[in-house]
């Protein structure tokens, strides 16, 4: 093989991330020089599997990648090997995407921190982890890069570790990362003992309909341990602390990217490995735990008054609604699924820099402090606007056009099984979009408008490097919700369709003959065309513009400090001072959370915050998945 | 060149359709109309003279005139933008809604359907809410909670009752969804009418009691409350900006007594074509006549179930606190859609 052939390409794209780790560390004295160095190992990276996608994607071709010129021996897969089909080749452009912006945003962002290089070594570990696990053809692999994903998260969780809670963000994801990843090597040595082989396709050949006692236990504790990666009730508490505390661009990368390493570890665990979506119980399974993650988060989203906090609560509601639709185990449902991943990735980067850049201005995230910063900080607030729009599904953005699918499959899947839970699961996800909205009116209300306190009167706006950055994510999020289709033809559908082919999947990687490529097609019954419906609002809003501009709709009357405060121009009310206070962040939605208020107050205080009860739960849910395992498998 | 001059039509066909009918010009003058016969008859039914039907007309012009003031604490573009967005959304949303069988897209297929309507209706909803917030002011502060419990509030049994109406029509055309407004329309003008069928009624009088609380009039008007905060998130607004905001609030009026009609009612217009046929016009001259009949059925439609679901419960009720809103709306008027939903997904 010539070594620029495109056989090489997965391998490249994970070693110019670590090899950029380390010459960082190296070479990192220099500010411009470290920044070159990330900037350019991710773009790197970025390029080289953005040069796969004609022939993976499109093409259906798996690259099956032996490392050394190893490969099978004597029945069995031996040595390291990367495979890359189109569902691996997804995950890792969407890591890839994020890891990109992420880096841009970091330039501006980090710089005024001690140990940038630092920063950026652990930052390019992180993404090379993840890249590694998505491309990853063995199990035990999937594991290192697991572990070395997991203390780069750690670590930079506790980065700032001057902010209060950081390290014991960092501890809790310690101990509780710990335990998902031992689940990990636990089921991964379960397997080796039983059969043999690590590599995945090999597994995916040998296990199904050949199960015992002991791979149905590694079933549960690989289940366990890459619920714990995507942060899936009941592992949600930890994602909270560890966003709150870590840096923008890293809260980017752990609920963009690591979480999205969790539910490629449980696609491929139960549409590959095991290969058991046929039993109503798994699918079961993957529905409850995504629709109560689902639901779950969105209402502790409701009753946070930190903004990253918030956000951090978000991300799992939203993995929810991506595990819920690759759980009904319909095309559609596996294709809208990874739809509504690739735009998490994306609406939720945007939220959190937007985040990152409230506070780099203003030194605070707490909602019942902010607010007013529209006007001093008008672009920021704008691409907040798209990104709020985006997850809370307004259309045309692109959280509509995924959750507007999911919707679908969920209601499909219900009529055709017809198993009444599925409509609840339906019903569940309507409403937990709203519930969103609300969550996002919150924010919007709590820091970019409402009054602007005296102290931030000096804010000033976000630089222009991470407004870059924003502005990328933004732009996605507009073009992936205008152009669906596209989006679906070219990545989520090729995708799907690995899914439903595991056969060439093993056939690639063992040698043996490639079965025919089994095409699919995702059964639409809706109709939404946002093009459409954009040139009717552009004409509508642009005829009432006009209207209102011909009857002098913009000759406003504006204080142009003429008029002394206590003037028309000042906000009405009703004289007493008391009456200018702000409702506060967390009591916003009081008439909602009043008749909830039972419900909230067991969350209350089932959140206990120690970390032990966590591992607990931990212990709990693996018990759980155990005895399930066992029973149903 | 026959291809541009095609295409010139079309361009000019939706021109029409966005600026004069169903868009803006029907908008404005039916949405007024019915909030003019609704202030009208809740004054008859105090025992009040009560204000000449065309007043709504009087008060948009007479804002349009007013002095406009943006409050130092605003930011500008957000707090002028917002009505505008607000009422192009709705304006494009009520193209989507067709006038018994007559749809805007018809031929050029469709844009969007009933789940997509559910969101489409958030839009003027969001818009009045950043509108109200850019201000600062802490009445828009209260209103804006209050509007979006009431949103999410609403939200719930509107979810429920439109699944119902997806499964009913689906089961009956083999399809097992259906999702598409135009469908569910046609589909009653073969099969009659939704409201009909026992598995609906419950679902109709859970979308009728949607209404008023999707429009915020009484007794779920606790997000305006102007007797209490001031109208809320409008607090600040005045001259042209309220008076668009007016505008869009009478729209809503026939946004949703309309959708009401496309959902419920769909079957109405039958009727009104074989009359027609029965007079013995045919040929386009029929088709004129059908189409300007259905019309102001629909209008005459929408007039009475204002009256009903608005001007009546208006006159009677007093506004309900706003966690009384949300509970009533997420027991009793859930459990009806629920009710539908359950004898909808039995096969009744």
């Amino acid at each position: 093989m010539n070594w620029l052939s495109y056989q090489h390409f997965p391998i490249y794209a994970i070693m110019v991330l670590f090899l950029g780790a380390f010459l960082v560390v190296l070479l990192g004295k220099n500010r411009v020089v470290r920044a070159a160095l990330a900037l350019l190992s991710v773009s790197a990276s970025l390029a080289l599997l953005v040069a796969l996608v004609p022939r993976v994607m499109l093409g259906g071709e798996i690259i099956a990648y032996w490392m050394g010129g190893r490969g099978m021996s004597g029945g069995y897969a031996m040595g390291i090997a990367l495979e890359v089909d189109a569902l691996s080749l997804f995950f890792a452009l969407l890591v890839a995407v994020a890891v990109f912006v992420a880096c841009l945003y970091s330039i501006q962002y980090m710089e005024h921190d001690d140990n940038v290089s630092q920063y950026y070594t652990l930052f390019l570990l992180l993404a090379g982890g993840v890249l590694g696990l998505v491309l990853s053809g063995d199990l035990f692999n999937m594991f290192v890069m697991v572990e070395i994903l997991t203390f780069a998260a750690v670590a930079l969780t506790a980065f700032r570790n001057t902010v209060t809670g950081a390290l014991e963000a960092a501890f809790k994801y310690l101990v509780v990362g710990s335990i998902g990843s031992v689940c990990i090597l636990a089921g991964t040595i379960m397997l080796y003992a039983q059969t043999h082989t690590l590599s995945l396709a090999q597994l995916s050949l040998l296990l199904p309909g050949n199960l015992n006692n002991a791979t149905k236990l590694a079933f549960a504790l690989l289940f366990v341990g890459f619920g714990t990666k995507a942060f899936l009730v009941p592992f949600h508490p930890l994602a909270a602390d560890a966003h709150g505390a870590a840096p923008a661009p890293i809260s980017v990368l752990i609920s963009g990217v690591l979480t999205k390493s969790g539910i490629y570890g449980i696609i491929r665990l139960v549409y590959f490995l095991f290969q058991n979506m046929d039993l109503g119980a798994i699918r079961f399974l993957l529905v409850v735990v995504g629709s109560l993650s689902m639901f779950v988060c969105v209402t502790m989203a409701l009753a946070q008054h930190d903004f990253k906090r918030l956000l951090a609560f978000h991300s799992i509601s939203q993995i929810g609604y991506v595990l819920t639709a690759v759980g009904l185990a319909t095309t559609l449902g596996v294709s809208s699924g990874l739809y509504h991943a690739m735009n998490h990735t994306i609406f939720k980067g945007l939220l959190f820099l937007a985040a990152g850049a409230v506070l780099h201005e203003t030194g605070t995230t707490d909602l019942n402090q902010l607010g007013g910063l529209a006007k001093r900080m008008p672009r920021t607030t704008a691409l907040f606007l798209i990104g709020a729009a985006s997850i809370s599904g307004i259309p045309p953005f692109n959280g509509f056009a995924s959750k507007w699918l999911i919707y679908q499959a969920a209601y499909q899947k219900a009529v055709e099984s017809g198993h009444i839970g599925y409509l609840l699961v339906t019903i569940v996800a309507l409403v937990t979009s709203t519930l969103t909205l609300a969550s996002f009116i919150k924010v919007s209300q709590s820091v970019f408008f409402g009054r602007l306190p005296e102290r931030f009167e000096k804010v000033k706006e976000a630089p222009f490097g991470m407004r870059l950055a924003m502005g990328v994510f933004a732009l996605l999020c507009v073009a992936t919700g205008l152009l669906p289709q596209a989006v679906v033809k070219t990545l989520t559908l090729p995708a799907a369709q690995a899914v439903e082919n595991v056969g060439r999947y093993i056939a690639a990687a063992l040698g043996t003959e490639m079965p025919a490529i089994r095409t699919v097609t995702a059964v639409e019954i809706g109709v939404w065309n946002p093009i459409n419906w954009l040139l009717l609002l552009g004409v509508s809003l642009l005829s009432v513009t006009l209207v209102a501009l011909l009857g002098k709709y913009d000759r406003v009357s504006e204080n142009e400090g003429a008029v002394r405060a206590g003037g028309k121009y000042d906000l009405f009310f009703g004289g007493e001072k008391s009456v200018h206070s702000q409702v506060g962040g967390g009591d916003l939605f009081w008439g909602f959370k009043h008749n909830w208020r039972h419900y909230f107050s067991f969350m209350h205080d089932l959140h206990s915050g120690v970390v032990n009860d966590y591992a607990l739960w931990a212990a709990l849910a693996l018990a759980l998945a155990i005895v399930f395992s066992q029973i149903v498998l | 060149m026959l291809n541009s001059i095609a295409f010139a039509q079309t361009a000019l066909l939706y021109l029409g359709y966005v600026l004069i009918f169903p868009g803006f010009l029907f908008c404005f003058v039916v949405g007024l109309l019915l909030t003019g016969i609704d202030r009208k008859v809740v004054a008859r039914m105090q025992r009040r003279v009560g204000p000449p039907v065309l007043q709504p007309f009087y008060d948009f012009f007479k804002l349009c005139g007013k002095e406009t003031i943006v409050p130092d604490a605003a930011s500008r573009t957000v707090f002028l933008l917002a009505p505008l967005v607000g009422l192009a959304s709705l304006v494009v949303l009520q193209l989507f809604i067709p006038v018994f069988k007559f749809s805007v897209f018809g031929s050029l297929g469709e844009v969007a359907d009933l789940i997509v309507i559910l969101y489409l209706l958030l839009i003027p909803a969001v818009a009045v809410m950043l509108g109200g917030a850019s201000t600062g002011s802490p009445y828009a502060g209260v209103g804006l909670s209050r509007e979006m419990v009431t949103v999410l509030a609403v939200e719930l049994p509107l979810v429920l009752v439109l699944l119902s109406v997806a499964r009913v029509v689906g089961r009956e055309t083999g399809r097992a969804l259906v999702f598409s407004l135009n469908t569910i329309v046609s589909f009653q003008t073969v099969s009659g009418s939704l409201i009909t069928r026992v598995s609906m009624i419950p679902a109709a009088l859970a979308m009728l009691m949607i209404i008023p609380g999707e429009t915020g009039s009484h007794p779920f008007d606790a997000a305006e409350a102007e007797t209490e905060i001031c109208e809320g998130l409008l607090a600040e607004y005045s001259g042209a900006p309220l008076a668009v905001f007016k505008l869009s609030h009478a729209v809503k009026l026939l946004t949703m007594t309309s959708l009401f009609v496309a959902l419920f009612l769909g079957g109405l217009g039958t009727p009104i074509a074989q009359l027609v046929a029965a007079v013995g016009l045919s040929g386009e001259l029929a088709a004129a006549v059908t189409m300007l009949l259905q019309v102001l059925a629909l209008v005459l439609l929408c007039i009475v179930l204002t009256v009903l679901t608005i001007s009546f419960v208006h006159a009677v009720t007093a506004r309900l606190r706003i966690e009384q809103l949300f509970k009533y709306y997420w027991t009793v008027v859930t459990a009806l859609a629920l009710i539908s939903l359950v004898l909808a997904w039995y096969g009744y």
